[in-house]
């Protein structure tokens, strides 16, 4: 049976000496339909260093998301495995903080609550003054101290995907997933919240891995050290992964007009449009 | 429009008087002879609302009175058999003015028999609920319970709750305890199935955001399984004793001894249908008044859409 294929145990001295914090070994993802089993992404092999910052780009369909929430332990492999800090994936845990597609925050909590609630589980040693004190500073690294009362429903989208990033860091997780967090975004309001990310990544040292799926390639680019371009699904895998060697701190307005951020762009362009040229019109 | 203004040139500074201008329901207008160039005035939006309020209570009252109308054609048809409006709004006026007397067993003031049943309901709803809740939680979020206890619950839900006097009383002995059990039978399935609904129906992203942030149990039970579940277990509450208010009549007429059912058929054995038309009366009103209650309850619940 193809899923009893075994993978090789890592070794956990492999990891450290490489200084990885995340290794995906041979992942595949399956789904069982009423037509058969449907294969979303397979053969993903992934390395990451410690703080890094890497996007998962694609189009719609092609697993990204499905691969982001292997890492988050929502979905389980079907064969190979997520390692992260030497240990395998089994589950959700607080070890990495989520921002979800669609925000997800509590309706019935305030801003502040949605956010004291995630470090109130996570942060279970800290003192309440301590904890009120985390989310006192998160809250105001997003600029939403003035808001902080607020539910979900009285604020913008921008301001919501705030709380959730807020919400994602206060908790001091190793790893942040990010799936799609901007995709609902305004462009004006996506520019403000990549530095906003930036800031908050900069906060400790860059110490933080950042995992993201997107399907903008500027946005990709701007945030990331390297990007995966997956495939067209079914059965979707990477098709290339492309570095982004441009130095940071990046700056929006200048990277653009440098020879690296144009190369990379028409690189990614290249994998991800060859498909769509006039001929296929025609 | 000149009578509702509120005139004065100093008025417009009182801060009550400025709030109710930004909140819409004053307005200020210029007036053209005046030296003063304003003056406050009630605004339309008021205006309207008012008239609107005037307008349902004229179509209530009209409901109402076509409905004496019917009734006292239908008195007089029946020859008088059937008391009419006058005669039993005078019995009713009797029995409202004096409430609280007590001459005995089997003559008591509509007040203590209307307490005794409300007792009873509270009792009963009360229990009910406190077993209702906890397992329609456990069978939302349990799937093996659900499959165990649903075809249970399907097969005892459309029993009539008298069903279950006499096994109140032989277990009892007593039967106004029997009373609120067969209460208690019937607060359990609306609430129960509301319930089991409502946690059943929590968004997958409201359980992601407890496993990705390691919510321990209890911290999912009440930030968010309950808040989440609080306006279906409300609307099952207000169905149970609503059901609740229908069966206390039944059941006392069963039972005997006081309660509104019971002064109901006593007033029938008495020959007073005046009572009985009051009885109905007085117990539509209460009814009405739970129902009002957990609506309100519900709407305080709901949190912000």
């Amino acid at each position: 049976m193809e899923n009893n294929v075994l993978v090789p145990e890592v070794e956990t001295t492999e990891l450290y000496d490489s200084g990885l914090s995340m290794q995906i070994r041979n992942l595949k993802i399956s789904f069982d339909t009423p037509k058969g089993e449907y294969v979303a992404v397979k053969n993903i092999n992934l390395n990451v260093k410690h703080g890094e910052i890497i996007s998962i780009i694609g189009h719609s369909g092609c697993g990204k998301s499905t691969i982001l929430n292997a890492i988050g332990g929502f979905t389980k492999p079907a064969k190979g495995e997520v390692i992260l800090n030497y240990k395998t994936v089994k589950g959700p845990g607080p070890d990495r903080g989520f921002v979800f597609q669609n925000y997800s925050l509590l309706p019935w909590m305030t801003v502040y609550k949605n956010i004291y609630e995630a470090v109130d589980s996570v942060l279970k040693d800290k003192t309440t003054a301590e904890k009120k004190e985390t989310v006192d500073r998160f809250i105001d690294a997003v600029g939403l101290t003035p808001h902080k009362d607020k539910f979900p429903s009285q604020i913008s989208g921008g301001m919501k995907q705030r709380v959730a990033i807020a919400r994602a860091f206060a908790i001091n997780p190793k790893f942040l997933l990010l799936d799609e967090p901007f995709g609902a975004l305004d462009a004006l309001t996506k520019g403000t919240m990549h530095i906003e990310l930036l800031k908050l990544w900069n906060m400790d040292n860059r110490s933080k891995t950042i995992i993201m799926v997107t399907h903008d390639i500027e946005e990709a680019i701007f945030l990331s050290d390297r990007i995966v371009v997956m495939n067209d699904g079914p059965a979707a895998t990477i098709r290339e992964i492309v570095e982004v060697k441009l130095p940071r701190p990046r700056n929006k307005k200048d990277i653009v007009h440098q020879e690296e951020y144009v190369k990379t762009r028409d690189r990614l362009i290249g994998l991800l449009m060859d498909k769509v040229s006039i001929e296929d019109y025609k | 429009m000149k009578a509702l203004e509120l005139k004065s040139f100093s008025m417009r500074e009182n801060p009550l008087i400025r709030k109710l201008i930004l909140s819409g329901l004053l307005t200020e207008r210029k007036v053209a002879s005046t030296t003063s160039p304003r003056v406050v005035a009630i605004s339309k939006y008021t205006m309207r609302s008012i008239f609107n309020i005037f307008k349902s209570i004229f179509y209530t009252c009209l409901g109402f009175g076509l409905l004496g109308l019917f009734w006292s054609a239908v008195s007089s048809i029946s020859k008088g058999e059937l008391p009419g409006p006058t005669a039993t709004l005078a019995v009713l006026w009797e029995m409202v003015i004096n409430p609280f007397y007590d001459n005995g067993p089997n003559d008591k003031g509509i007040a203590i028999q209307l307490w005794a049943s409300v007792v009873r309901v509270f009792y009963g709803f009360g229990l009910g609920s406190l077993v209702a809740i906890p397992i329609g939680i456990l069978i939302g979020t349990s799937d093996v319970l659900r499959k165990i206890l649903y075809p249970i619950i399907q097969i005892l839900k459309p029993v009539s709750p008298l069903a279950w006097f006499p096994i109140g009383l032989v277990v009892f002995k007593s039967s106004p305890t029997a009373t609120i059990f067969i209460i208690f039978i019937t607060s359990l399935w609306p609430t129960l199935i509301n319930t089991a609904l409502g946690v059943g129906s929590i968004p997958e992203d409201h359980k992601n955001v407890a496993k990705a942030f390691g919510f321990s149990n209890t911290k999912y039970l009440f930030k968010i399984l309950l808040p989440y579940s609080m306006p279906f277990i409300i609307t099952g509450l207000r169905l149970s004793i609503g059901v609740a208010w229908l069966v206390i009549v039944a059941g006392e007429m069963l039972s005997g001894g006081t309660g509104i059912g019971f002064f109901v058929w006593d007033s029938w054995n008495g020959l007073s249908l005046e009572k009985v038309i009051s009885a109905i009366l007085i117990i539509g009103t209460v009814g009405l008044l739970f129902d009002r209650l957990f609506t309100f309850i519900e709407k305080l619940v709901t949190y912000g859409k």
